[in-house]
């Protein structure tokens, strides 16, 4: 389920939140920050653009057993 | 809830490739413009991630490069399933103009030596593809747009438009996250809202995991319906060839570099089928495909081992411009075009173009007008000018001719408030019922119909069976329940689905013949008849009414 956020690269800008074409990322607070999570996995179209543009390069993308295995 | 209240000279509906570019269109004809969009226009629609292609004639010197040969290809690939005549007048007037303002929004179609690197493929008599890198082209579309004044509306769904006295004067929408209410009051209103994607069962199980934009779901094409436009070329079940577990583009790449296909007994079948052999046009490659997987030659894979390491090189670097995870997905799944054939398979179906020069949806004019006043159309969402080089010329010529319109207006008379109150309460319903089927459990009903009964294998008894069942799921559609402004969005994506499958089995069911095979293959019907079919399925709703006719290509 892409994309996977690195939480000791992350500010919390919410930039993912704004782009995500799917609205499948949201940010929550976390510990007085707020952090992104990814509320609607299985919506993800893949497209990289959170990737792209997040300015910490704190997102990577793993792709699913389903995806890489049929 | 909140109501917002807006009102411009031009509303456009989706903000992707089509829709900036008619953002940009209208703006610059001096117009005031309100761009709404379910995602963010920095980043929607089906290029979001990135594109690698555009599709042209440049003129520069061999007798396949001219707008006259262009056209020929155009009635070659796509006989029947459009008029040359608006694609003349919108997509090869408007190419110079659009070559132009992809480099002045910074993001040239051209490689950092000012020259275009050009591919073959598709049926195409010479290199039309212009392969190029763009990863940026939305966020340089995002901000252009913005920069030109225009009003963004970002998450924001329209769910229906505005009509008083026969014309549309906008549209009503809402906001997925916070569900504020925009009423948008405009002059002239333009959909640019894609294709319809989700509607076929997915043979990579998640739904979601779709060639185009699984967030473009025909609800442009509904909603010009319902406001009496009509709509042509419903009929096509467009379907490609994708890598087995992801419904990544790269195709175009893969075969342009000159890709072979390949089947499970080691031969390569489209060089045995068909003249054009690996770059025959695209349904000829996913028909023969077909074929293959019922003779039991599968798997099917794309064979590139062959090609010379330059070619290689350019591939490995460029694969990513159009999807920006394929290479990431080929490394995850130990794929190596170099050393091994990757294995692919054929997509989902999808409510789209008979070809890449020929479209389905909303039905244009020379201006790019529908047919009803004050309503425009352009890209994936329109009869005409889809796909890349579509989008880009038919977008922007669809907001010049709206702003053109909205300023010829005297006045624009807006629909009375009382009837939009009544219309909110209608779209809102699924939140308030107490309890109620999810849109996923109604949808994946209707993928599962219409790929047993509206695929492209079709026949009377299928196509009527389907419809059947289409009108029974429809009477669920009241019961669909949604806990937030997300679901709910969803919820009316599902209504659009169902709606535009209804459409396509209804106008498959009319066109007694087989074109452009397996996008229009009816087995009982499987040759193509240029005497009695050369031409659009227009479908029309009048009322409750819903009508076919037919129009001959000219």
């Amino acid at each position: 389920m892409p994309p996977t956020f690195y939480m000791k690269k992350c500010t919390g800008c919410g930039l993912c939140d704004s782009i995500c074409p799917a609205d499948a990322i949201y940010m929550k607070e976390f510990e007085d920050t707020s952090v992104p999570y990814l509320k609607y996995p299985d919506e993800c179209w893949h497209c990289g653009s959170c990737r792209q543009d997040c300015p910490e390069g704190a997102i990577e993308i793993q792709f699913p057993p389903d995806m890489l295995c049929i | 809830m909140e109501l917002i209240d807006l009102s411009a000279d031009v509303l456009i509906i989706g903000g992707g490739l089509a829709g900036t570019n008619a953002a940009m269109g209208a703006a610059e004809k001096g117009a005031s413009v309100l761009v709404a969009d379910k995602g963010n226009i920095n980043r929607s629609g089906d290029i979001g991630g990135g594109v690698d292609h555009f599709l042209a004639f440049l003129n520069e010197g061999q007798e396949w490069d001219t707008q006259n040969a262009f056209l020929d290809y155009v009635e070659m690939i796509g006989r029947g399933t459009g008029h040359l005549s608006i694609i003349e007048s919108v997509y090869c007037a408007e190419l110079p103009d659009a070559i132009e303002r992809m480099a002045r929004i910074g993001n040239p179609l051209t490689q950092a030596d000012g020259s275009f690197y050009r591919t073959q493929s598709m049926g195409q008599p010479g290199t039309y593809w212009i392969n190029f890198n763009g990863k940026r082209l939305k966020p340089c579309l995002g901000k252009a747009v913005r920069k030109l004044g225009c009003t963004v509306l970002d998450k924001v769904m329209m769910v229906d438009l505005l009509t008083h006295q026969d014309a549309v004067v906008g549209g009503i929408g809402f906001h997925i996250r916070s569900g504020s209410f925009y009423i948008l009051q405009t002059k002239a209103t333009v959909i640019a809202t894609g294709n319809t994607n989700r509607l076929y069962e997915n043979p990579r199980i998640n739904p979601f995991n779709t060639w185009l934009c699984p967030f473009d779901t025909g609800d442009g094409q509904i909603m010009a319906l319902n406001a009496g436009a009509a709509l042509t070329n419903m009929e096509y079940m467009r379907m490609t060839l994708l890598p087995k577990g992801f419904a990544a583009p790269g195709f175009n790449a893969l075969v342009g570099m000159g890709g072979r296909f390949l089947n499970s007994l080691g031969e390569y079948y489209m060089e045995k089928h068909h003249p054009m052999g690996n770059r025959a046009p695209r349904y000829e490659v996913v028909y023969f495909t077909l074929e293959e997987i019922r003779k039991g030659h599968g798997p099917i894979y794309i064979d590139c081992r062959h090609l010379n390491e330059n070619d290689l090189i350019h591939l490995e670097t460029s694969l990513g411009y159009d999807k920006d995870t394929l290479p990431d997905y080929f490394e995850q799944r130990k794929e190596d075009l170099r050393t091994k054939p990757v294995e692919i398979t054929v997509s989902e179906g999808m409510q789209a173009g008979p070809t890449e020069v020929t479209g389905s949806g909303i039905k244009i004019d020379k201006n790019s007008a529908a047919t009803v006043p004050g309503l425009f159309a352009c890209g994936d969402a329109s009869d005409h000018n889809r796909c890349v080089h579509g989008a880009v010329t038919g977008g922007y010529k669809a907001g010049k001719s709206a702003a053109t319109y909205a300023k010829g207006l005297t006045h624009g008379d807006g629909a009375p408030k009382s009837i939009i109150r009544e219309e909110i309460d209608r779209f809102m319903k699924p939140l308030h019922r107490p309890s109620g089927y999810p849109y996923r459990q109604i949808e994946d009903a209707i993928r599962k119909i219409m790929a047993e009964h509206v695929g492209p294998m079709r026949t009377e008894g299928s196509l009527k069976c389907g419809l059947e069942k289409l009108q029974r799921i429809e009477s669920y559609l009241d019961e669909m329940k949604a806990t937030n402004f997300h679901e709910l969005m969803r919820a009316h994506e599902t209504r659009s689905i169902l709606s535009v499958g209804k459409v396509m089995a209804t106008t498959a069911l009319f066109r007694t013949e087989s074109r452009n095979k397996p996008y229009h293959h009816r087995l009982d019907f499987p040759d193509t008849d240029n005497t009695n079919w050369c031409g659009l399925v227009v479908f029309r709703k009048d009322g409750d009414r819903l009508s076919c006719s037919f129009e001959p290509t000219t």
